[in-house]
């Protein structure tokens, strides 16, 4: 009881039967996909799904904990790095993988710990976390980008400067090579898992703390709670859901460049959560799904105007949609249904 | 005679770094400290001023004209911005970040598709001289020099002029301000401007100094920011003298010995040492200081 209380609760779009309803059939759709769509076209799905527990962590820590973080990427990088370091050392280890994965997790957990232990036990203003995580990204990205040459290689694994780490080995569980069909299984399952853990964490004790810690900072904290720590956590949190996407991304596609921390990227997720509304878990997952395929769409045709589009975009929703555009269509959806009953 | 020569090159390399970041930040300082928004789009808008001043020089202005040029030319484009854009944004920092980091990536990627990938880059204004085995650059001497006369002329400005007043009454508490008659709107209005003016000026001061493409704004907001978290909104000209010559004193040795990178990335770590030890940065460090040695006296 306990659990579905959690699951449904109040912190998120969608309580309803209908919205079950609806949540169920889509999911159900997904599940079937490979019934009647390529292996191709489910791969290309996969990557438009890799990215939202990158999204979802952004959306806990911005539209939740009201702590906004340009630097999203650099643990979707660190983790993706990490991964290609340790599994492509342990080629032919049938674990290797996961052992990768978890180090990749544990490396973007360790640095947005560091980093987040100088920033929120500081009790730092408000702006200065987005700019300081910006400036993390940056320097990741120039860091990597000079790797380049022989003598950056680790172990068996070169970092590639520009030109990025290839080769990374796909994942794997024993015996259990995933790719395609199955890669798309295991993608589609994390997704839904960190989804409804989120879920989960909102409307828990936790959340209702992060939400009044937003609200009004000072006030819970003379409440009596410790809101560095909890500030701190979710923000490793967001790190390690950043760390899932990269690693996913690694999987994915099994090469990485620094390309992947530079600005462009570290724009996206701030995108996506602003377009489908930074207040409300399930605006931002499909929001993220969406404009992954519009970008990717875009991408493939070339379209250099794909920056200016995003940039666009982004002034456009922040001026007029202040709150998100699927927040605003879901409110104005429910206030419909309530003038018809 | 060697040691003279020594000392004289750290010097000028401490003074050269101070400089670079006192004018990288100093256009994002004035509009934190006076309006609480966080100009995202900074980089770009020295970006803009470069390409003024390449454009003006290129039709044959002479160099100071060009960066007087981008100074007025991009302060116009800021009080546009302001106007359409940023002014619905007053009392909400994350969504003043967030809206001008959309103008960013469309000025960034509009410039590149307007104007296409290079300019070509202006000469170095001023030659070079030796002082026993290290050579000093006359133009990064005038910028150091260019770089205090700024910091005064703001002084004056806030100090000793009545925009100045009425400008600083409404930093420290805008409805009062608005009560006793000042236009606030306006003034916000004419920070913000001057905010991107002196971000264009300073762009076009460091474009002789660096090559000039659509993206080379990107290249300040390490540094710019990092000034500025490190200097604080309390005070703007204390902060920003202050944490420029802070950080330089961190960046001209980590940087001499150990290559501009691992300078940049020492910048980071400073700031966050310090922040962690002054949250407010440190004009509020020294504001507390002067308050309290004034209630001794």
């Amino acid at each position: 009881m306990g659990f579905f209380r959690l699951i449904t609760g109040e912190e998120d779009i969608g309580r309803g039967p209908f919205f079950w309803g609806v949540f169920l059939l889509l999911v159900a759709t997904f599940f079937a996909i490979p019934a009647f769509l390529t292996e191709f076209e489910a791969y290309n799905i996969s990557f438009y799904l890799l990215n939202i527990p990158m999204a979802l962590g952004l959306c806990l820590l911005w539209g939740y904990c009201g702590v906004l973080s340009f630097g999203q990427v650099a643990y979707f990088g660190i983790a993706g790095y990490v991964y290609g370091i340790i599994a492509g050392n342990m080629v032919g280890h049938p674990f290797g993988p996961l052992i990768g994965s978890l180090g990749g997790l544990a490396a973007a957990a360790l640095i947005a710990g560091i980093f987040g232990y100088f920033v929120f036990y500081a009790r730092v203003q408000n702006w200065i976390v987005p700019i300081l995580t910006l400036v993390l990204t940056l320097l990741l990205e120039t860091f990597l980008g000079q790797t380049a040459g022989y003598q950056w290689r680790v172990g068996a694994v070169q970092l590639g400067g520009y030109n990025g780490m290839t080769g990374i080995p796909s994942f794997q569980l024993g015996p259990m090579v995933f790719f395609g069909f199955s890669f798309f299984y295991y993608v589609l399952i994390l997704v839904l898992i960190c989804y409804l853990a989120c879920r989960m964490l909102v409307n828990a004790r936790f959340g209702k703390v992060l939400l009044a810690i937003r609200e009004d900072p000072l006030r819970t904290e003379m409440l009596g709670y410790d809101i560095r720590f909890r500030q701190w956590l979710t923000f490793v949190l967001a790190a390690v859901l950043a760390g899932i996407s990269g690693l996913l991304y690694v999987q994915w596609g099994n090469y990485i460049t620094p390309t992947q921390v530079g600005l462009l990227q570290a724009a996206l997720p701030v995108i996506w959560v602003a377009v489908g509304g930074r207040e409300k878990l399930f605006a931002v997952l499909v929001a993220t799904y969406a404009l992954n395929w519009l970008n990717y769409t875009l991408a493939s045709q070339g379209n250099q105007y794909a920056l200016v589009i995003i940039g666009a975009l982004l002034v456009i929703v922040m001026v007029f949609f202040p709150r998100g555009i699927i927040v605003t269509v879901a409110d104005w959806l429910r206030q419909r249904r309530r003038q018809a009953a | 005679m060697d040691e003279v020569a020594l000392i004289t090159s750290v010097l000028y390399q401490f003074g050269t770094n101070a400089a670079f970041l006192l004018l990288a930040a100093l256009g994002l300082i004035v509009i934190l400290g006076m309006m609480n928004i966080i100009n995202l789009a900074h980089g770009e808008l020295m970006m803009l001023g470069a390409y003024v001043a390449t454009m003006a020089f290129q039709q044959g202005a002479p160099f100071w004209l060009a960066v007087v040029l981008s100074f007025i030319v991009v302060g116009l484009f800021g009080a546009l911005l302001e106007r359409l854009i940023v002014r619905r944004f007053y009392g909400r920092e994350l969504g003043a970040l967030v809206v001008t980091w959309g103008i960013s990536l469309i000025l960034a990627q509009g410039t590149l598709l307007l104007l296409g990938p290079f300019m070509p880059a202006i000469p170095i204004p001023g030659g070079s001289f030796a002082l026993g085995p290290y050579s000093f650059s006359a133009y990064w001497i005038a910028l150091i020099v260019i770089s205090v006369l700024v910091i005064v002329a703001l002084w004056w400005l806030y100090n000793r002029t009545e925009i100045g007043l009425q400008a600083r009454a409404t930093m420290q508490n805008a409805a009062m301000a608005r009560a006793l008659g000042v236009d606030t709107g306006r003034i916000y209005m004419l920070t913000f401007s001057l905010g991107a003016g002196l971000a264009g000026m300073s762009g076009a001061l460091m474009a002789p100094t660096t090559s000039i493409q659509p993206f080379m704004g990107q290249q300040f907001v390490a540094p710019a920011f990092i000034t500025v978290v490190v200097g604080g909104a309390t005070n703007v000209i204390a902060g920003a003298l202050g944490s420029s010559l802070l950080l330089s004193l961190v960046k001209t040795p980590v940087g001499f010995w150990l290559g501009a990178f691992l300078g940049t990335v020492a910048l980071l770590l400073a700031a966050l040492v310090i922040i962690r030890l002054m949250p407010d940065g440190i004009s509020a460090a020294l504001q507390r200081r002067l308050d309290r040695s004034a209630g001794r006296s």
